[in-house]
Order: C-alpha cells, then structure tokens, then sequence
C-alpha cells in the first residue's frame, strides 16, 4: 500500500487524509477480495524500518490503524464480523506500545470465532527478515532442547514458525502500488517461488477495482493458458489429473 | 515490442566504444548486478549448459565494459556449477572478441556453496577486474536451514546464546555464505518469476523484467540499468 504520501502532496491535501484515503481504498478493495472468495489477504501496514520516519507522523499512522480496524471489528455489524473475516496482528509486537497493543490484541480476540474462514494479515511492525531471523531463533531453541530432531527440519518446519498461520495457504499474488520495482524486505520467504509479483504504477489512494480486477484475470491467464509457456518445460504431472478409469483386460488377468 | 524493434535497430554487439557511451548518460550505476537465466532443453536454440555459458559470457562482457565489477549469475538447477572450467574458458574467449587478444579484462568465477573459486589470469592474483558469483537453489533456502542447524550445534555447546540470533548476524553469516545482496536484479524471463532465489539476499533489490522477452540481449540489459539509474533509495522514509 504504497503512495500514500505522494498522493497527499499531489492533490494539495493533509499526510493524514491522505493514509485515510488509503485505508477506504483498503475496505474496497478487501470487499472485492472477500466477494471473490479469496480467503487470505495480507498487507504491509508498517515497516520496521518506518520507524525512521518523523515521530508524529508515525503516531499518525498507529493512530490511524487502530482505529480503522476498530471500525472494521466493532460490533456484530462491522465489515469483519459481517463478512466473517479473522484480524491477525503480523509483525514483531515488541515494537507496538502497549495500549496500541492491548487494543489490538482485543481486536484479535473480538474476530477469531469458529465460522471466521477469511483472513486479514495486517503487518505491523513488520520487516520479512525480522520474520526469518525469528523464526530461526524458535527453530534453534527447539533444537537446542531436543523438542524437535535436527533431521526433521525442513523449510516447511522453519515457515510454520513464522508470525503467519501456519494453515495460510501459499501467496499467489503480490501487489505492489506506485512504481517502485523492489520488495522492500515484504513476505521475501513467500513471494520467491510460485507466485505472481504485480508493480502497477498508481499510488495506492487511486487504486481501483478495475485494477485489481486486471491483475486477477492476468493471474487466472497465467495459471491456465500459459501454464509451461516461461520456462519451455511442459508442467503437466500425471498424478495432478483426474483419476483414469479402472483397467480391464479381456483375458481377465 | 518497442525492445525488438530497438534490438533490431540498434545492435552494439562488440562495440566496447558504445556500449561505454550508453552507460556514460547515466546517473549512477549499480555494484551488484544479478542475472536470473533459465535452462533451456538441449534441442532449443541457445539451449542446454552450452547456451548458458555463452549467455554468461556476453553478460561479462557487457558487465566489463559497464564498469560494473559484481556479476551474480541465478539458474534454479545448478547446472553451470558442474562446467566452472569450460565456463572460465568460454568467458575469456568471449572477452578476446570484444577487448583483442593483448587486454583481455581479468575476472575470477565464485561458487559460494562449494567455496571454490578459479582465476581467468592466475599468475595475475585475486584483484580482477569483474567476479562471477554462480547460485542456485541450494543458495537459498537450504542454506539459511544449514545455517539454523549451526547455530543450533553452537547454542548447544553454548558459544553462542539464543537471544544473540539477531538480524545483523544472520545478515553477516548469509553474506558470508552467498555473498551480499545484489543491488540490480534482472530477470530474462517473460514474466517475473523469481524461482526460489535466495529470498533473505533480495530486500532492497532493483527488479527489471521485460514482458515477453525471452533472451538475454542488450537491449533488457540497458534498459535495466536505464531504470536502476533513475530509481530512488529510501529503505523505510
């Protein structure tokens, strides 16, 4: 969700009207998503490395978070409760102070219910190498103490130990808004293999449903019609087909 | 469409004079550059390890004459790690062309997993002009499990305390093992796909992709540094 301020400087407005825009192009956008039946959405809310930006506005910008996902939370008719979505802090929670960080915990708390079958990541304070590093910190005291053998870690074990669900599914799509062509140290573990990565030049105030809708269709495009077309090798496996009817001989054997 | 006509038009292949003027116009230039190359089956054109080689070694040559000393070279299955020698020969063959027989640059070719290194020139010792890192698959994700494995083995004979695993220094043990994080990735393929490159060494990195381009030509390599030179660094502000 980058652009934010960029779209504030351009059309003469307040830094902070410009993230709430951002955060109203966030609600359609997850409505497009949710519509969709695309259960998990992730975003980038706040980066450790935003630490580094001028005080104010990074009390702005936890501000504003909480409050917009109180409103998305709030009662039995908010977006989440309505649409049956699960809020989930990701990020390193040491860096949240700790009334933000009571009241998003509450926030947590208020959405997981047992028919939330949709998921909003909302990463905050989050870097991906901070994610790996902490992750790597589990895996080793978990080695250290015998809980786990070393011939049993994988990469799925040390993935599991990261601040996402273990249960959330493989990322299909990122998106990154307002030109920039870099991660910018966002999901580098997740996005590196089977996944579509989109730079779309809008900022993302003015990121629209016709965009998201342009970038779904190029994936469903890409899945299907030019599935094997990248590398030259076909990517077909036998055992991914449907099963084949049963064999039967004449001769009876 | 308008790169093929470019490439079409404007072809410096072994023109060392142009190619410096092109990267001359720019601003700044990148350190590190990264090449992601696919292997392509035998039978193709420019196919099989041979066509890798011979990619690598006008990517050298591009890379020489651009000022640029780091050459990070990507391919998922590792196949070029097995022909170090015939690619150290081929480069050097390839560089004879653009440079004449008397000034052929000096370069070393690196194998991170392995730790194996080998010198065009020898005789000449380890400063060379441009250094070829070959990666693959295993410099990735497997290699930050090793590392967690390490760290474990360390932490049990207790030379190393659990809450010391900070991101600085599982940053400085990767670089150590892969090398740094290139500043300039380009990817040859038709569409992006990363295919599992080592995911901690690509946080800030430039990526350059060209939709629908297929092969490793001048044109996606210009245009990358093109783009690198205008990009703003921020990290966070």
């Amino acid at each position: 969700m980058d652009g934010n301020r960029r779209f504030s400087k351009r059309n003469h407005m307040k830094l902070a009207d410009g993230h709430s825009k951002g955060a109203e192009v966030l609600f359609e956008v997850l409505t497009t998503a949710y519509q969709l039946d695309i259960s998990h959405v992730t975003v980038y809310a706040f980066s450790i490395e935003n630490f580094n930006r001028p005080q104010d506005e990074v009390d702005t910008l936890f501000g504003l978070l909480r409050d917009k996902l109180a409103i998305l939370a709030d009662n039995e008719t908010s977006f989440a409760q309505v649409n049956h979505v699960k809020i989930k802090i990701i990020g390193n929670r040491s860096y949240i102070p700790d009334d933000i960080l009571s009241q998003l915990e509450e926030i947590e708390r208020k959405t997981n219910k047992p028919d939330s079958h949709k998921v909003l990541n909302v990463c905050f304070p989050y870097t991906s190498r901070d994610d790996i590093t902490e992750a790597m910190r589990k895996v080793v005291s978990s080695l250290v103490s015998s809980d786990l053998q070393r011939q049993d870690l994988n990469e799925d074990v040390l993935q599991h130990q990261m601040y996402m669900d273990p249960n959330t599914p493989q990322l299909d799509i990122l998106i990154r808004t307002s030109g920039h062509t870099r991660l910018s140290d966002f999901m580098l573990w997740q996005c590196t293999a089977n996944c579509d990565i989109e730079f779309v030049e809008t900022l993302w105030p003015e990121f629209g449903f016709f965009q998201f809708f342009q970038i779904l269709v190029k994936w469903g495009w890409s899945k299907t019609a030019l599935a094997g077309w990248n590398t030259g090798r076909a990517k077909v496996y036998v055992y991914e087909l449907p099963p084949a009817p049963p064999l039967v001989s004449v001769i009876g054997r | 469409m308008r790169l093929k006509v470019l490439n079409l038009t404007y072809h410096p292949s072994r023109s060392p004079q142009i190619i410096r003027d092109d990267v001359t116009k720019l601003d700044k230039l990148p350190r590190r550059v990264a090449a992601i190359l696919d292997l392509r089956d035998d039978d193709d054109e420019n196919g099989g390890v041979d066509g890798l080689i011979s990619d690598i070694s006008e990517l050298a040559a591009w890379l020489v004459l651009a000022g640029v000393p780091h050459l990070t070279i990507y391919e998922h299955d590792g196949v070029v790690k097995l022909h170090i020698s015939e690619l150290v020969r081929y480069v050097s063959k390839n560089l004879r062309l653009y440079f004449g027989t008397d000034s052929i640059p000096t370069f070393a070719v690196r194998v991170p997993h392995t730790n194996a290194t080998a010198y065009s020139h020898p005789a000449l010792g380890t400063n060379v002009d441009l250094t070829i890192s070959v990666l693959s698959r295993v410099d990735g994700k497997p290699t930050i499990l090793e590392l967690t494995k390490t760290m474990s083995e360390l932490a049990a004979n207790k030379e190393l305390s659990i809450k010391d695993i900070s991101v600085e220094l599982v940053d400085e043990e990767l670089v150590e093992l892969v090398g740094p994080e290139p500043d300039l990735l380009i990817c040859f393929g038709p569409s992006l796909d990363l295919q599992n490159f080592p995911p901690w060494h690509i946080r800030l990195t430039e990526i350059y992709w060209e939709p629908g381009n297929t092969d490793v030509n001048y044109a996606v390599f210009i245009a990358a540094l093109q783009q690198y030179s205008q990009c703003e660094m921020k990290v966070g502000k």
